[in-house]
């Protein structure tokens, strides 16, 4: 395109080095091994909690314990004296047995106890089993996402040893606020047509203006006619670019097919066309119509702005209301033309 | 400064930073381990000789099952106590008997953080040694 390189490029190992990121990468596998020893932990109180409630589901059932083979908190070597050992301090316990084994005292929290029965208690604990669990799962949750971020921290880290280089090139359209959205596909493909279209009548315009400038009323009359009646018919129109198709007026009226190219949207030949579309617009003021925005939506994604004005696609006052009809093509949001308006 | 003295400075650093101040830290929480015991042992005395002073034969108490959950339990006779003599061993005691044992116990316990105290103080002696030595090297006027 002719154009100076407009974007940046910085190599990707000079903003990351691949020793920082391994570092960081070892920094995050490190936060992971921390959760992860907090997983274990949580699943710990877990396994307690649940043997727990197994136990006190039993003890009612019996008025007092002396045996003590389930109880999970004495050691192993005393289930032989078959008496519950009830602590005195740590260092020492009597021999006794559990009695009232309906009655439980639970923390509740904060120093609060409250007395409870078996099932009852059952049902704290198995609330606070549910609160395990979901601390476990939101734990497995953040040691996922870590993960994934330690694989991104290896991956730029060998993205960056490998050389690779990231490209930056700003995108700047001046109509860019007008049009908030984006054209669709299909939208840009009737939008295509529609340039076509115009670019065509335009042809025929001028050529009818350098013919006969008093007579060109008529004549533009009978082409229009002729050109809706094909239009109608086919909406599949060759594609044509205005300055080129306005070069080869100049060179060669009788060769029309020659100007028949497709929009490749060069934008040199943008340049070109504008002198001559002022000029025309002189000759035929109030026939003039831009559809400015429409050629722009189609042609402006890829150029630069200081090059983007594609000129204006001119039209007869007649094919406005044509264009109207199919108007709702266009973002609806568009505004018409701002060139229209300076025009008349 | 010449390179060898600035390497010697960077290998007493290490000393410091790496043998030392970690020997320090470990020294510390064994002897805040061996004061936890001999906290222990002195409740445990002083709870039976309550006991002793009410005459208690029987006792009532309340066993933690586990993640705070109270179950009442009864001791009909209080007797006999079962103290820890270390190793998981548990030896039935009468409380004339436990009263006997426990001072020795924390005789002991006390000679072990009298230990730990002396190693500490020296493990800080010797920083403080590598310390000056470093400020030797730097040829910095001492303090």
């Amino acid at each position: 395109m002719g154009e100076p390189p407009k974007g940046t490029v910085t190599s990707l190992s000079s903003i990351y080095s691949p020793e920082d990121s391994q570092k960081a990468s070892v920094r995050v596998q490190e936060t992971i091994s921390e959760r992860q020893k907090e997983v274990q932990q949580l699943q710990t109180f877990l396994n307690d909690n649940t043997n727990l409630v197994n136990l006190v589901k039993k003890l009612p059932d019996q008025l007092h314990h002396d045996i003590m083979a389930n109880h999970p908190h004495l050691d192993s070597f005393l289930i032989s004296l078959t008496l519950i050992s009830v602590p005195f301090g740590k260092a020492a316990f009597f021999p006794g047995k559990i009695i009232h084994t309906n009655e439980f005292l639970v923390l509740l929290g904060e120093g609060y106890y409250a007395d409870r029965t078996s099932k009852q208690t059952i049902e704290i604990l198995k609330r606070r089993g549910k609160d395990l669990e979901s601390q476990i799962e939101n734990l497995n949750a953040v040691i996922k996402d870590l993960k994934y971020e330690a694989s991104f921290f290896i991956e730029t880290a060998t993205e960056a040893a490998e050389g690779v280089v990231e490209i930056r090139e700003d995108y700047v359209d001046e109509f860019l606020d007008e049009e908030k959205e984006a054209p669709t596909e299909e939208e840009y493909s009737r939008i295509l047509s529609r340039i076509d279209e115009l670019e065509k009548e335009e042809m025929e315009s001028e050529m009818a203006e350098e013919d006969e400038e008093k007579e060109e009323e008529e004549e533009e009359e009978k082409d229009k006619a002729e050109l809706s009646d094909v239009l109608s018919r086919t909406h599949l129109e060759p594609k044509v670019i205005s300055s080129e198709k306005h070069m080869g007026n100049e060179h060669l009226k009788s060769k029309e097919s020659s100007n028949i190219k497709a929009p490749t949207s060069s934008a040199t030949s943008n340049t070109l066309s504008r002198p001559i579309e002022q000029k025309k617009s002189e000759i035929l003021p109030q026939r003039i119509v831009s559809k400015n925005e429409v050629s722009n939506s189609g042609s402006n994604m890829r150029n630069d702005s200081s090059q983007a004005f594609t000129g204006s696609i001119v039209e007869r006052t007649h094919n406005t209301e044509k264009s109207q009809t199919s108007q709702p093509i266009a973002p609806p949001s568009k505004p018409v033309s701002r060139f229209k308006m300076q025009r008349k | 400064m010449d390179r060898l003295t600035e390497e010697k400075i960077q290998r007493f650093e290490e000393f410091v930073d790496r043998r030392l101040k970690p020997d320090l830290v470990r020294a510390i929480a064994e002897r805040d381990k061996v004061f936890e015991q001999q906290k222990v042992f002195s409740d445990l005395r002083k709870n039976l000789e309550n006991l002793e002073k009410n005459s208690v034969t029987s006792l009532r108490s309340m066993v933690n099952l586990g993640s705070e959950v109270y179950v009442q339990a009864d001791v009909p006779d209080t007797r006999h106590i079962f103290v820890d003599v270390g190793l998981g061993f548990h030896v039935e005691l009468t409380w004339s008997e436990a009263l006997k044992i426990i001072p020795t116990r924390e005789e002991k316990l006390a000679r072990q953080i009298e230990e730990y105290t002396r190693l500490i103080a020296q493990i800080k002696a010797q920083i403080k040694m590598v310390s000056l030595g470093i400020r030797e090297l730097l040829q910095l006027p001492a303090e």
